[in-house]
């Protein structure tokens, strides 16, 4: 376990390293420069640039941005005067963390509580309501339960902000809007888990031996039954944790996501390059995390695993 | 078999479900709005509501966070907000083109052109108390022209002696032409004559900046409200980045009184859609720059305020590419255009204008617009029979139905009848909205008025910017959006050597006129020069295209009165502000 932990995060490490490469050339490849606007004279954008040392060659520069993001050095935005990168992500990182984790802990707790009832259910009207809620659910688009919920919260009863996150209300229809389609997801996931696992012969088994049905669906089945929740879980939660531009759009929302879409408008080089490392660590992290966990929840798993790695 | 029945089922409830709400929202907006009108004010969120009116506060929604506070440093929409509402610039022009003295009392010019005096308030004072003097200009300007300082309106400092040699290395800066003989006296020495030097004063780097704290560029002094200071009737209370700033009223201020506001909160919004629906939520009492579409929602409201802003929407036909080297192939293209038509179709944005030269630029001599003084120039080409009915109003074009059988007849003689044999030509232009639509009516317009295709290419904003500059294309669209109220701004772009002409111009006798012009400082003659210049380039060689002059459509709820509009810039200025 302990060998093939190490090898993971190698991996990941040089995931990271790679896709800081990537987007560095990627975003010198954009046309455009963060100094041009509509109305900027060639001459002054010239001299912006040579200042900020942009008319270096391009390996030159790669080497000092490498160089840089080794001593954890982002450098300073380019178009948020005297703002470094690093306060960038500590103000935003909170707001979306907070939506994002707050969505994660929701869409866990309903989508498993759903999921439970749905599989252990013999009501028919139960069974197809909670299928009808979760099919509606994830086949439509966050944007439009968004929108959806400001036209309604906000807009007509006027029940809850729709503006900003500077009070706690204003936190639930964000969430809700991020929650819903996990929630969906766990939903189907933990009562397909349920279902399968409700059938297997060490819960016949169980039941034979006089275990108690909470006992064997609380503890043995929903162990066995989470795996596919899990394995879910980490990269929904990694999507989750970096932001929906979409979201913090409608709800005007000042996190990461918006900042990272806005930066590549901007072509605000040393703020994406920042944002994709930073998301880019959280993402692969996560998966990690979720791997390492399902290997050491599942032995099969981590056999499968190693002996393939052999 | 039964679940997959009802998994089915679920599937067409789920979407009739989406389009019910779907429809609900779009049909019943309007009336749910009249039900608020009531509860409006102060009807926001649980803490967040807007201003009330009993209270001295208003709330605006403003486009999202975009470049610092510091007027020598990189700048754009968040400072033109600030800036309108909480800074004294040294003098400006008000609604009626009289002079209106602010940080200035009053000013001198010698005979050329070539030096300006301002006398400085001497009761001026920054919002810390201190006076306000004129090193601080000078401050400001010196900061400017150093690079570092990524000013991206330092080539408006360029008319002042020694200025861009400074800025470019090759001289010192203590060459530079301002002088300071005394705290309250601030004299500017030209490197030529310069009639529309007063238009300049309200760019950001002829603007104030506290010599106490504002010593570099790129600092954070600007957006801390310990040493943001200002000489205006407002100043920066509290800076929350990415979501809102406050301004309070200035004490200090040498006209206090006629503040009657005590704080104002701008809110940052991404999308123009947020902004429209935080204004029905109540939750902002301004909304400046909401989509077109809301004016149709508004129309004939008291909230509704559309505003024009100088600014001109053209296409650059570029000469460099076949056929459009051809003034005739371009005069076809441009008469082939129903701007009329355009114009109802693109939404309350547009406002039709066959005139390169923002439609609602003043001249300060005769107070009357610039487009107004020249003959309506299609209708009075030998081209065009067909005369302008008088109510069209200033610069307004003729109805173009009647160009077509000229366009046709250009295109034919051009070696191209009914658009045969003629090349596919790319129209580029930034995958905005307005321009979007504009895009696919011109493409029709041009197919159904002179059989020509024209593929379309939408493009990023800053794609567009660039291919632009680099000359990489056959048909671009473009805004230019004046920086300061004067036509050179326009005029100036079109000339041989301008870094902005990037459509291959180069017409003698058009640089000689828009010279000329720039030196005149007979303001009868240099309006005709102006008027010669701007027929030169859109009647008789089309070099642009103009399509429409835009305006912006701001929502203001009913009670608050006194809000006017920076005309260069288009930014809503508040200081005289007030609920009724």
């Amino acid at each position: 376990m302990a060998g093939y932990a190490f090898k993971r995060v190698l991996v990941g490490v040089f995931s990271v390293f790679v896709l800081a490469s990537a987007a560095f050339f990627l975003t010198r490849l954009m046309p455009g420069s963060p100094f041009e606007t509509g109305n900027s004279l060639p001459l002054v954008q010239a001299e912006i640039e040579r200042e900020y040392g942009l008319d270096k060659p391009l390996p030159e520069q790669y080497l000092q941005y490498l160089s840089n993001l080794l001593h954890g050095d982002l450098g300073i935005s380019y178009k948020k005067p005297g703002v470094a990168v690093v306060d960038v992500i500590s103000r935003a990182f909170p707001v979306t963390c907070k939506i994002g984790g707050l969505a994660v802990l929701c869409s866990l707790a309903a989508g498993t509580a759903l999921g439970i009832w749905q599989a252990v259910t013999k009501k028919a009207a139960v069974y197809n309501g909670i299928l009808f809620v979760t099919i509606l659910g994830s086949g439509v688009l966050n944007f439009v339960w968004g929108s959806l919920f400001v036209w309604l919260f906000g807009v007509k009863w006027k029940l809850l902000p729709v503006v900003g996150a500077d009070v706690w209300q204003g936190f639930l229809l964000p969430v809700a809007t991020m929650a819903i389609y996990p929630t969906c997801v766990v939903t189907r996931l933990t009562r397909n888990g349920f279902k399968r696992e409700m059938g297997e012969d060490y819960v016949v088994l169980a039941r034979a031996k006089g275990l108690g049905k909470t006992r064997v669906l609380g503890v043995h089945v929903f162990k066995n039954a989470c795996l596919p929740v899990l394995r879910y879980m980490g990269p929904a939660a990694a999507f989750l944790l970096t932001g929906s531009f979409v979201v913090e759009s409608i709800f005007t929302i000042p996190g990461l996501g918006r900042e990272f879409v806005n930066s590549i408008a901007n072509r605000d080089y040393t703020l994406i390059l920042g944002l994709t490392v930073f998301m880019g660590t959280i993402v692969i992290g996560l998966n990690l995390l979720t791997d390492l966990l399902c290997a050491w929840l599942s032995p099969a798993t981590r056999a499968g695993m190693t002996g393939a790695g052999k | 078999m039964k679940v997959k029945v009802f998994r089915r089922m679920s599937g067409v409830m789920s979407l009739w479900f989406v389009i019910v709400v779907l429809c609900a929202g779009c049909g019943r907006a309007g009336e749910t709005r009249q039900g608020e009108r009531g509860m409006a004010s102060g009807a926001g969120g649980p803490g967040q509501s807007a201003a009330k009116s009993t209270e001295r506060e208003i709330v605006v929604a403003t486009s999202s966070e975009s470049g610092g506070l510091d007027p020598a440093g990189n700048i754009a929409l968040t400072y033109l907000a600030y800036s309108a509402t909480a800074l004294d610039e040294l003098l400006t022009y008000d609604g009626d083109g009289t002079i209106d003295y602010r940080a200035a009392a009053s000013y001198e010019v010698n005979g050329d052109y070539t030096m300006w005096t301002f006398h400085l308030r001497e009761d001026a004072r920054w919002s810390d108390g201190s006076a306000v003097c004129a090193d601080d200009f000078v401050n400001t300007m010196t900061r400017a022209l150093r690079p570092e300082s990524g000013s991206g309106y330092v080539n408006y400092l360029f008319p002042i002696q020694n200025a861009e040699a400074i800025y470019q290395g090759g001289a010192e800066m203590e060459s530079l032409g301002v002088e300071t003989p005394d705290p309250h006296t601030l004299v500017f020495h030209l490197e030529r004559p310069c009639v529309y030097f007063l238009d300049l004063l309200r760019l950001p780097v002829y603007m104030p900046s506290c010599t106490k704290y504002a010593k570099a560029a790129g600092g954070s002094w600007d957006k801390n409200p310990e040493t943001s200071m200002s000489n205006g009737p407002f100043f920066l209370a509290k800076y929350v980045p990415e979501q809102y700033f406050v301004l309070e009223k200035n004490p200090y201020y040498w006209n206090a009184d006629a503040v009657w506001l005590e704080k104002i909160t701008f809110r940052f919004f991404d999308s123009q859609e947020a902004m429209a629906v935080a204004y029905e939520s109540g939750a902002v009492d301004v909304a400046c720059g909401v989509q077109s579409v809301m004016a149709k929602v508004y129309e004939g409201e008291a909230d509704l305020m559309i505003t024009d802003a100088i600014a001109t929407r053209y296409i650059y036909p570029n000469l460099d590419v076949e056929p459009l080297g051809d003034v005739r192939v371009r005069k076809a293209l441009s008469l082939a255009v129903n701007r009329e038509e355009l114009c109802e179709m693109a939404g309350a944005e547009a406002e039709a204008t066959g005139h390169f030269i923002a439609k609602y630029m003043v001249d300060r001599a005769t107070g009357n617009y610039y487009v107004e003084e020249m003959p309506k120039f299609f209708a009075q080409s030998e081209d065009v029979a067909a005369a302008v009915p008088e109510e069209n109003g200033p610069g307004k074009a003729a109805s173009f139905e009647e160009n077509m059988d000229t366009a046709r007849r250009l295109l034919a003689e051009a070696g191209y009848p009914g658009g045969e044999g003629f090349p596919k030509l790319v129209y580029k232009y930034p995958s905005l909205e307005l321009d979007a639509d504009v895009a696919q009516i011109l493409q029709e317009q041009w197919k159904k008025n002179l059989g020509i295709d024209v593929e379309l290419q939408a493009q990023e904003l800053q794609v567009n910017y660039s291919e632009r500059k680099a000359g990489r294309f056959d048909l671009c669209r473009m805004n230019w959006t004046a920086d300061f109220a004067d036509p050179y701004t326009y005029l100036s772009m079109l000339l041989s050597n301008s870094p902005y002409n990037c459509s291959g111009i180069c017409d003698a006798r058009y640089d000689a006129l828009v010279r000329q012009s720039e030196g005149e400082t007979d303001v009868k003659k240099r309006a005709e020069l102006i008027c010669q210049a701007e027929r030169l380039a859109v009647e008789e060689k089309c070099y642009v295209i103009p399509l429409f002059s835009v305006r912006n459509v701001n929502l203001v709820r009913p009670g608050i009165e006194g809000i006017t509009q920076v005309p260069a810039t288009g930014a809503l200025e508040l200081r005289h502000a007030r609920w009724e």
